[in-house]
């Protein structure tokens, strides 16, 4: 039982940085709007088709035979961040902007919409070109790399790395640029900020470009990694990685990385060895029911998640 | 006698003081102002007072019992009440009803007795509708009853959020800047009816105010934060020529300040 | 005779009786003579709504109503199973969002895995009215007769309500836009549990689901058929309107709406945030779970699948779309949504298949309109947050008779704190 642990521990790992990165689009919107963006979880997934369609749609075009796969993939992740950067600007706009006054409930259903929205437009798109919903995408990393005693695959590495590269890169350019400085401004005061000049919607909107694309990039990295995907994986996908950003303090970036990686780990481990824990009784199945679980423990218990306290500056 | 008392009560948020052992005792049936700059602390006091916050430090005395922890519904119950700086009505609801809400701790029916209609519970209903009417002639709005209270004029508000506050049958009742955004006439129409609501229903008074000329004319008794601290109290002639209050409100020169 | 007023029709109740009456007559009509039409369906459905704005006084407007549901609907349509089908699905439908309404519309918590109570509802009948308890109680007594379907509601009532309260308490700590998340997680939790709890015990016989559920049976005569259902889900909304209408004049509807409008205030008069949230999910609760047992009787089948998240959100589109707080909006919401979907889509993509059954169009089987259930609820939401956030018929409050007021008999003296005035002077 234990010989599957080194895996169990890799796939965890890979799936915890994933909801890392993707809990930084919810904390970061939810430090500066207090809102929660229901639809961040579809920009990841349409992350994911932008970037199979990308990389399905060179193939077939014979160029993706000869290519490099790390120009590839980073070719594949800017046109998908860009795409989804620019559609969470236009879901703001659209939906989230016009409601900011609004009863707090408003914005959250229309939150809601759009990601309906979101996830039957995929559908339909991939339908009509595909005549099929379910993408099943070129794998760029199929190595292994043989430690021995374990063999981890190269994805894992390349998803753990670009993971971390993209968190690094947000936290410096919220703590050193101009930008990112506004963005802290905002989130502790707007209207304190609007009287220092800073343009709290242009601020805004950047949060959700820098957000989503980030989700975006994600969901590039999930299809690498699981080679399939449908329009559904980011609903889901998206309540655990706001579960991540909650179990971190909402509106910390280190938190978001810790929360991610503890909810990736201890749902692989539950998915391996729970049915041999309790004898068959509760299996793999129940792995969902951990992660909702640890939402609710950690909402009761310190709401304002493991590291609240310790930092007190939101995102 | 002393019905409320303040001992030593400390909020921190962060590392942020917003209120350092502040200690404040409040006469029965008084009119007492607390004072002092924005960001002084003020309405973190209230709030204290009232359940919002839990002070780290310090305790408060209610009639001589510690109401310090509990939270506000129960403090609103045991007889404290306030209005809110940015006043805060239940928009949707008429005027009427924003009153019959304060009347909430003082019914009983439940889930099955409103299911079920009991002649109890309509009685109840019926009489908390008078007494919530009567208390709209008190504060001279009853021509808006059933206007919805999001949709009346600021002024009007201002009224109805204390004509609600006492529909809970307060002992001490807790104003936070009750003159804010009035005009000169409005502000003489409030002082003189805040004193009204003392003399007649013999209510304790709290106010935080800006506006000095409202403080100095109807408070007995002022108490003045600054940084979080209390750095004065006394009568308002006292408090008209105290250094440090001059002081706070002035700004101190540069030597003193560093 | 009077021409109708199209501006203000539905505003200022203006419609005039006749116009109604009219109306009534050719779409019952219609629905006699026509055989599974959803236009006259449509017809008959909404001249509800034309009688609750009808220019008439309130007892002539509850006899006509009465008469359409109890006895035009039966006798035009009682012998089609079809429109009985329908109407009974349409019933539940409008019952669930009744209770929702409670929640959301009335104390402003966003529920969104409202179904797992109905699912509490439905298996709490389901199991004990087939073999299935048989599991893990000993005796061979099950499945139970379908006399006990009466007292099974007010067991699935009070199942829900249970659920309701271990569910809240928890839960209903959580601030704001949280409740949200954790009502979600929670209704994928008891539906995962429900999808997997046919191990270690068989408790819910797990993705197999449970049948032969028992019909409702009185006085020996088993209740079967889709015309039985349609009388017993009408009852059940007659209760479930009435308690609307009486939560929401009363102390506790009134703390409701305070707790929506502004927590802060609220607390600061004197109201216990977690009694009246709790109150407010027990109570919403309860009304899904005698739901669900009449599903479960209806269907004779239940099955994990039909406790799904998109069920607790049509039935979150169905209050939002209608209006929040807004007792006829939630009835017409939860009508429209589900004829929408049970109907309009279905005859749309049957139109669609024969197009291309003519060779006319080619349509990929994931475009057949029946699958656009995300979509239109997406647009739904999207489109009323933004131009009608509150809804198709916005909620407003009653005016209170101030005559009344003046005359009661508690008018004579001073209360509450102005007797202090009387006593001092």
């Amino acid at each position: 039982m234990l010989s599957m642990l080194p895996q169990v521990l890799i796939d965890g790992l890979t799936l915890g940085f994933m909801y890392a990165v993707v809990a930084l689009g919810y904390t970061m919107v939810y430090g500066i709007l207090e809102f929660i963006n229901f639809a961040h979880g579809e920009i990841f997934m349409v992350g994911a088709f932008v970037g199979t369609e990308v990389l399905l749609i060179t193939d077939s075009l014979g160029a993706l035979e000869g290519m490099n796969p790390f120009v590839a993939f980073l070719i594949t992740l800017i046109i998908s961040m860009a795409i989804t950067g620019l559609l969470g600007i236009t879901i703001e706009r659209v939906a989230y902007r016009p409601l900011r006054n609004a009863p707090r409930l408003v914005p959250l259903i229309s939150a809601i919409g759009v990601s309906f929205l979101l996830q039957d437009l995929v559908r339909f798109t991939e339908a009509i070109a595909r005549n099929a919903f379910i993408l099943n995408g070129p794998q760029l990393f199929t190595g292994k790399f043989d430690l021995g005693f374990a063999q981890i695959p190269s994805k894992s590495i390349v998803i753990i790395v670009i993971a971390i590269a993209m968190m690094v890169g947000l936290s410096l350019f919220i703590s050193k640029s101009k930008w990112g400085i506004a963005m802290r401004a905002v989130s502790q005061d707007q209207s304190t900020a609007s009287l220092m000049t800073i343009n709290v919607d242009k601020v805004i909107m950047l949060t959700f470009l820098i957000g989503s694309s980030l989700g975006g990039a994600t969901g590039v990295l999930f299809a690498q990694n699981y080679g399939s995907i449908d329009p559904f994986i980011g609903f889901i996908l998206g309540m655990k990685a706001f579960t991540a950003a909650v179990l971190g303090g909402i509106g910390n970036i280190k938190g978001a990385m810790f929360g991610g990686v503890v909810i990736g780990l201890v749902e692989s481990l539950a998915g391996a060895y729970m049915g041999q824990l309790t004898n068959g009784a509760f299996g793999a199945e129940y792995k969902d029911v951990i992660a909702f679980s640890i939402l609710i423990l950690v909402l009761l218990f310190k709401p304002e998640g493991l590291f609240g306290e310790a930092v007190k500056e939101k995102v | 006698m002393a019905i409320l008392e303040a001992n030593g009560l400390t909020k921190r948020f962060g590392g942020l003081v917003a209120n350092e052992d502040v200690t404040v005792k409040i006469e029965d049936g008084s009119i007492t102002a607390v004072i002092g700059p924005n960001g002084a602390g003020k309405t973190t006091f209230f709030n204290m007072i009232t359940g919002f916050y839990e002070p780290d430090e310090g305790d408060i005395l209610f009639d001589g019992k510690s109401i310090k922890g509990l939270r506000p519904d129960k403090i609103a119950g045991r007889g404290i009440t306030r209005t809110f700086q940015n006043i805060r009505l239940f928009k949707q609801m008429t005027a009427l009803e924003n009153v019959m809400v304060g009347v909430h701790s003082r019914l009983s029916a439940g889930i099955l007795g409103i299911l079920f209609n009991l002649k109890r519970v309509r009685q109840e209903e019926e009489r908390s509708r008078v007494e919530a009417y009567q208390l709209l002639e008190y504060v001279g709005i009853a021509d808006v009853a059933n206007e919805a209270a999001g949709s009346l004029p600021y002024g009007i508000q201002r009224r109805l959020e204390i004509a609600r506050a006492l529909a809970t049958n307060p002992k001490i009742i807790l104003l936070d800047e009750p003159a804010a955004g009035m005009n000169p006439r409005e502000t003489v129409e409030m002082t003189d009816f805040i004193r009204k609501l003392r003399n007649e229903l013999g209510l304790t008074i709290i106010l935080i105010e800006h506006d000095m000329k409202l403080v100095m004319g109807l408070s007995e008794y002022i108490h003045v934060l600054d940084y979080g601290r209390k750095i004065a109290e006394g009568t308002p002639d006292e408090i008209r020529n105290n250094q440090r209050v001059i002081e706070a409100y002035l700004g101190k020169s540069t030597s003193e300040a560093s | 005779m009077a021409k109708i007023p199209v501006k203000g029709f539905f505003k200022d109740r203006k419609i005039p009786l006749w116009f109604t009456i009219v109306w009534v007559i050719a779409f019952s009509i219609a629905l006699k003579v026509l055989d599974q039409s959803v236009i006259a369906f449509m017809g008959v459905l909404f001249s509800i709504i034309f009688v609750y704005y009808t220019d008439s006084p309130k007892w002539m407007r509850l006899v006509l109503g009465g008469a359409i549901l109890l006895l035009i609907i039966p006798l035009v349509a009682g012998e089609n199973r079809y429109y009985m089908e329908v109407a009974s699905q349409v019933g539940i439908y409008v019952a669930m969002a009744l209770g929702l309404n409670i929640v959301v519309g009335f104390a402003g918590l966003l529920d969104l895995g409202y179904v797992a109570f109905f699912a509490a509802g439905a298996y709490a009948y389901g199991i004990f009215a087939t073999s299935q308890a048989n599991n893990f109680i000993e005796g061979n007594l099950f499945p139970l007769s379908g006399e006990w379907f009466w007292p099974f509601l007010l067991v699935g009532l009070l199942v829900a309500a249970l659920f309701g309260i271990l569910l809240g308490l928890p839960v209903l700590r959580v601030k704001g836009d949280y409740l949200a998340i954790v009502t979600l997680g929670f209704g994928e939790i008891i539906r995962i549990v429900f999808n997997n709890l046919d191990k270690p015990v068989n408790i819910t016989n797990g993705p197999q689901g449970l049948t032969p559920i028992a019909s409702p049976e009185l006085f020996g005569f088993a209740l079967n058929k889709p015309f039985y259902f349609y009388f017993i889900v009408l009852f059940c909304i007659a209760l479930i309107v009435l308690a609307n209408v009486r939560f929401e004049h009363s102390r506790l509807g009134r703390a409701w709406i305070a707790i929506r409008e502004d927590e802060l205030a609220a607390q600061s008069m004197g109201i216990s945030l977690l009694h009246t949230k709790l109150a407010a999910f027990a109570t919403g609760a309860s009304f899904a779970g005698v739901v669900g047992v009449i599903f479960a009787a209806k269907q004779t089948f239940i099955d994990p699948t039909s406790f799904t998240l998109m069920e607790s959100f049509s039935i979150l589109v169905m209050v939002i779309l209608g209006g929040m707080g807004s007792i006829p909006g939630v009835v017409l919401g939860a009508a429209f949504v589900t004829v929408l979907q049970v109907q309009l889509l279905k005859e749309f993509s049957n139109f669609l298949h024969s197009l291309q059954a003519a060779g006319v169009i080619n349509l990929p089987s994931q475009l057949d309109p029946s699958k656009f259930q995300r979509l239109i609820f997406g647009l739904l939401l999207v489109l009323v947050a933004l131009f009608r956030p509150n809804g198709l018929i916005p909620a407003k409050r009653n005016k209170n008779d101030i005559d009344a007021i003046k005359n009661s008999p508690y008018a004579r003296e001073k209360l509450g704190i102005l007797s202090r005035s009387a006593s001092e002077k």
